[in-house]
């Protein structure tokens, strides 16, 4: 595999959180074969894992066994990952609305919580039916 | 990235939870149950001793703070130790280490049951 390859690579999981580990391998993989900072693989787990359960727990239709796309994206000087998913409009930034302390209001709040601090740059569109869900951290090679 | 849970008796009706490898979205499930077969109202003391654990998500810290919240309502101490920096520092993202009693390693721990102990001794 040449590094132009290495540089964006995409995933189709299966809707569930035991996925999350599969998951967490191949992260782990991508920054190794970028050259990723390895000090930023803790925080990337911890965002992955974190969106992804949210995901799972939220935007999905709950009859119904379905797919997320996850992509990471390196840019140099930041890595990105990418949820995409075609369940229930959900967006995970306003949605959950947080209380870190009891986390009562909404299961996920917490988890969110945990992403908006470790992360530099997140966004949410609603595209086509699809929710994309794009978290981003910068390093310092 | 599975999860080691051994639970041990401790002095004076206690018991310690140690756990190992990752604690997240998968395993967290697996300690709820340790918890919950292992920790009653006979339970004085509940450790957490986090030496050897190298990951922590959200769904490990809801079995954190629930097992807290079962502690504080039978009137028993509730202590963390060991917390490698990973771990501490998602802690510290949610701000909960207010409230909870957490040491650094086993000796701080130790000074403060023997403190407890003392205080105890004195009262009788």
């Amino acid at each position: 595999m040449n590094l132009s390859q290495l540089h964006k690579q995409t995933f189709v999981v299966q809707s569930r959180t035991s996925e999350c580990a599969h998951l967490v391998e191949l992260l782990a993989a991508f920054i190794k074969s970028n050259d990723i900072p390895g000090e930023i693989n803790n925080d990337l787990r911890l965002v992955l894992e974190e969106a992804f359960v949210n995901i799972v727990d939220y935007a999905r239709p709950k009859d119904k066994d379905h797919s997320i796309t996850v992509e990471f994206n390196n840019n140099a000087d930041s890595i990105s990952i990418t949820f995409i998913d075609s369940g229930i409009a959900f967006n995970p930034l306003t949605d959950c609305d947080a209380n870190i302390e009891t986390d009562d209001h909404c299961e996920g709040g917490m988890g969110i919580h945990i992403i908006k601090s470790l992360i530099d740059e997140q966004k949410y569109d609603r595209i086509k039916q699809h929710n994309v869900f794009t978290v981003t951290k910068h390093y310092n090679k | 990235m599975s999860l080691v849970i051994t639970v041990t008796p401790e002095a004076n009706n206690g018991k310690r939870v140690s756990i190992a490898g990752s604690l997240d979205s998968n395993t967290a499930p697996q300690l709820q149950q340790s918890i919950n077969a292992e920790i009653d109202d006979s339970v004085s003391t509940t450790i957490i001793d986090f030496k050897d654990l190298d990951f922590l998500s959200s769904a490990g810290l809801r079995v954190i703070f629930k097992t807290k919240k079962v502690m504080d309502n039978n009137g028993g101490k509730f202590l963390l130790v060991n917390l490698q920096p990973q771990i501490k520092k998602v802690f510290e993202i949610i701000k909960a280490l207010d409230g909870m009693n957490v040491f650094k390693d086993q000796d701080e721990m130790d000074d403060y049951l023997a403190a407890m102990q003392n205080k105890v001794k004195e009262g009788e």
